[in-house]
């Protein structure tokens, strides 16, 4: 109808149909606090963007672990039978026997550098001379023939091993151990003094070392879901909720250093199978607590030394090897130390990814290498873990092809028996080990 | 009660000389260490011990007070990739020193947890020069006349006269040379600590103790004026306070008043940082003190590191 100032005719002749600055009506989504599923996804998506967004890694972390439910707490020195084979389905590892092949591939190399410095330095018998010359040689044709050549100053380094062992052993006047407390008496103290002398005298050949941060006695927590259950009794009950997990962890000696060990095998390798474990964790046995969700390396993120080199775990007296052996349980003390090595160090590992940033909705994008030592005072065993996957909620964990892999060995003695100020039977293979352990670093150095 | 170190002077028969002898403060003046790089490391393990170390906000004394000795000592140990020759040394915990000698017909002994004692291969050589030694000769130790100089002192019969060092360790032990003492003051209640004053009075015994004890080792047991003089270090902490010094044993023939006398260079109260603050201070919506250690002395740290490589470089 034609009413005087009605201009119907002038708003049309603009150029392209202006599309509106703005929708005209919010987004049609389902509501945050309704008891449904829908509102469940949203509730569950908005935490998701308020962990993404977080502006430092400690708010993160603050949000991660923020709210507190009943969790599965793993021990990671347990007396639990198969108990490797449980943590690895828990953490979603692939268990490699034996050490890595690229840390055997750098010893031929590593003492043909080696060899220049120590035979200038060191006193050496004539006669190993020519062995270092015939190093750089074999270090053309890597393989099981490298290992024929001596390794230059390993007198020495056998040399500081024995008089750490027999100081502790022999040479100090001690009391008696308390009672269960031989650990603390001897072996304790023995494998700080070993491992602080030996990461000072390596110093020189690994500057990665020269720049590390030594802990004793440090604690390392780690806290991450996997799975799904139902909640069986409680105000809550007949929900599906996560199953949460926390390690809380005491290694005897930790080493950090400030830059990142390299990578073993590259992110997306596959070198086995995850072991499928079809009871609940409760059967293991495991049992439920709620307390606080902690994320701890070692030190807080404000720490330059921020990534892992290697942990030193003490097995404590009530998993000896007299007592599996009086209980005719002899095949379960590989377990201990197998389960011990893959709890702390995928704890460790993945709280080192978590410093950097990275969680189960932000997969890591490098993966995370670090080393351990399990050892009771004779025996050593020596683990290598690569974190290539943090991922492992329901979630998450279905397109995720990524696997979690740990390298282990069996347990090896050391030396025989301690006697009179000698020590008798030192295995020099396990001193090498350690030693190319401490000697690990990244290829720029 | 007492001005503790003029009394132990008194009782262990030594003369005191203010700050550090010069073999130490030579190596700290050496430009070859590198020192400056490690100012920066030290800062760090001054951090990581006060500030990172814990899940807490704020680490207590008992955690944090040896966490920063074993951190220093660990970028100690790592001068060992430069001189090969200082890790011929090896820590020993909980150690147990007795040593008893007479003084004026008094009759004393020191013993007990001294603490941590680093030992090395070889034993480090006199501070003093001879000439030095001889001077003391003249000075007269310092009376309390007419206090006893065993007040304090807690009187005990006696059974069992415990003498050596050799008590701790066996024989053949080849780090047989006690290099330092080291002390931590570690109880979080202040009262529990022992005060400035009686550390150092505490720090002189120990180390005298100790060095009696190799000196009867090796010299045998009849007093007299020693022609190797026998030297220990000794470093007390409290987290923040350092007290550094270095005793030099001249003589057994601690019977009589006059002749030859120790000799003791003390470095006392030497502060590492001031203030490690925790959680930053706001006062009125202004951030009054930030986060972080303030008023780091690298020069503490430096007399650390030439206590503990002296003897070897």
């Amino acid at each position: 109808l034609l009413r005087p100032g009605r201009r119907w005719f002038s708003e049309t002749v603009l150029g392209a149909p202006s599309p509106p600055a703005s929708p005209l009506y919010p987004p049609v989504v389902a509501s945050f606090t309704a008891k449904s599923k829908a509102a469940k996804l949203r509730r569950l998506q908005r935490f998701n963007q308020r962990v993404h967004a977080a502006a430092t890694v400690e708010e993160k972390l603050r949000l991660y672990g923020k709210l507190q439910r009943p969790k599965y707490m793993v021990y990671p020195q347990t007396f639990a039978l198969n108990a490797d084979r449980w943590y690895r389905s828990f953490t979603k590892t692939v268990l490699v026997p034996g050490i890595p092949p690229r840390a055997a591939a750098a010893k031929p190399s590593v003492a043909a550098t080696g060899a220049t410095p120590e035979a200038s330095k060191a006193p050496e018998p004539g006669a190993e001379v020519p062995g270092n010359a015939e190093a750089p040689g074999l270090a053309k044709t890597p393989g099981p023939g490298a290992e024929a050549a001596p390794y230059p100053g390993i007198g020495e380094l056998r040399s500081l091993a024995c008089d750490a062992l027999l100081q502790e052993s022999f040479y100090q006047n001690k009391k008696r151990p308390f009672l269960y407390r031989d650990q603390d008496h001897t072996p304790g103290p023995f494998l700080t003094q070993l491992v602080s002398t030996l990461a000072a005298f390596l110093s020189g050949r690994n500057p990665l070392l020269a720049a590390s941060s030594l802990d004793l006695k440090p604690e390392v927590n780690y806290y991450w879901h996997h799975g799904e259950e139902v909640v069986v009794h409680g105000r809550r009950k007949g929900r599906v909720d996560p199953v949460r997990f926390q390690i809380d962890d005491n290694p005897h000696l930790q080493i950090r250093v400030p830059k990142q060990l390299p990578e073993v095998v590259p992110l997306e390798s596959d070198l086995g199978d995850v072991p499928v474990i079809d009871h609940k964790p409760s059967k293991l046995p495991l049992f439920k607590k709620q307390y606080e969700n902690k994320v701890f390396i070692g030190s807080k993120v404000a720490d330059p030394c921020c990534y892992g080199h290697t942990q030193f775990h003490l097995l404590p007296d009530r998993l000896k090897r007299e007592r599996f052996i009086k209980e005719r349980l002899e095949d379960q003390i590989e377990v201990v130390y197998r389960s011990n090595g893959i709890a702390s160090l995928f704890a460790w590992t993945a709280a080192q990814a978590m410093y950097q940033g990275f969680w189960s909705e932000a997969d890591v994008t490098r993966p995370f290498v670090s080393q351990a030592v399990v050892t009771d005072g004779k025996y050593f065993a020596f683990f290598c873990y690569q974190l290539n996957t943090l991922a492992l909620t329901a979630e998450t964990i279905k397109n995720n092809s990524r696997k979690n892999i740990c390298w282990g060995t069996d347990s090896k003695p050391l030396y025989d028996v301690v006697e009179d100020g000698n020590v008798k039977g030192f295995n020099d293979e396990v001193l090498l080990q350690l030693v190319h352990f401490l000697l690990n670093r990244p290829k720029e150095l | 009660v007492f001005p503790g170190v003029r009394q132990a002077q008194w009782l262990t028969k030594t003369k005191l000389v203010e700050g550090l002898p010069p073999p130490v403060q030579a190596i700290m003046d050496n430009p070859a260490l590198g020192l400056q790089e490690l100012e920066e490391r030290a800062k760090h393990m001054v951090s990581h011990a006060r500030l990172w170390d814990t899940a807490e906000v704020a680490p207590r004394r008992e955690k944090y007070c040896p966490v920063l000795f074993e951190n220093l000592i660990h970028i100690c140990r790592l001068m060992s990739g430069k001189y090969p020759s200082l890790s011929k040394r090896m820590l020993a915990r909980n150690f147990r020193i007795a040593a008893m000698w007479e003084r004026e017909s008094i009759l004393l002994q020191v013993r007990g947890l001294s603490g941590i004692l680093m030992n090395s291969v070889t034993p480090i050589a006199p501070v003093a020069s001879k000439e030095e030694i001889l001077a003391t000769k003249e000075h007269v130790l310092e009376t309390f006349y007419p206090i006893a100089p065993t007040i304090d002192l807690q009187e005990v019969n006696v059974y069992k006269e415990l003498n050596d060092t050799g008590q701790c360790f066996r024989d053949g032990y080849p780090y047989s040379h006690p290099h330092t003492l080291f002390f931590l003051e570690s109880a979080n209640v202040r009262t529990d600590r022992f005060r400035p004053e009686q550390l150092r009075a505490k720090m002189l015994m120990f180390a005298f103790g100790n060095a009696l004890a190799k000196a009867r080792v090796l010299h045998g047991n009849d007093p007299k004026v020693l022609e190797q003089p026998v030297v220990v270090q000794s470093i007390a902490t409290d987290g923040q306070l350092f007290q550094f010094m270095v005793f030099q044993l001249n003589t057994t023939d601690l019977v009589s008043n006059d002749g030859v006398k120790n000799l003791v260079w003390i470095d006392s109260d030497q502060n590492l940082y001031e203030r490690a603050q925790c959680v930053p201070e706001v006062k009125k919506r202004v951030v009054t003190k930030p986060a972080g250690i303030s008023g780091f002395q690298p020069d503490t740290f430096k007399k650390f590191l030439a206590l503990y490589l002296h003897g070897t470089v």
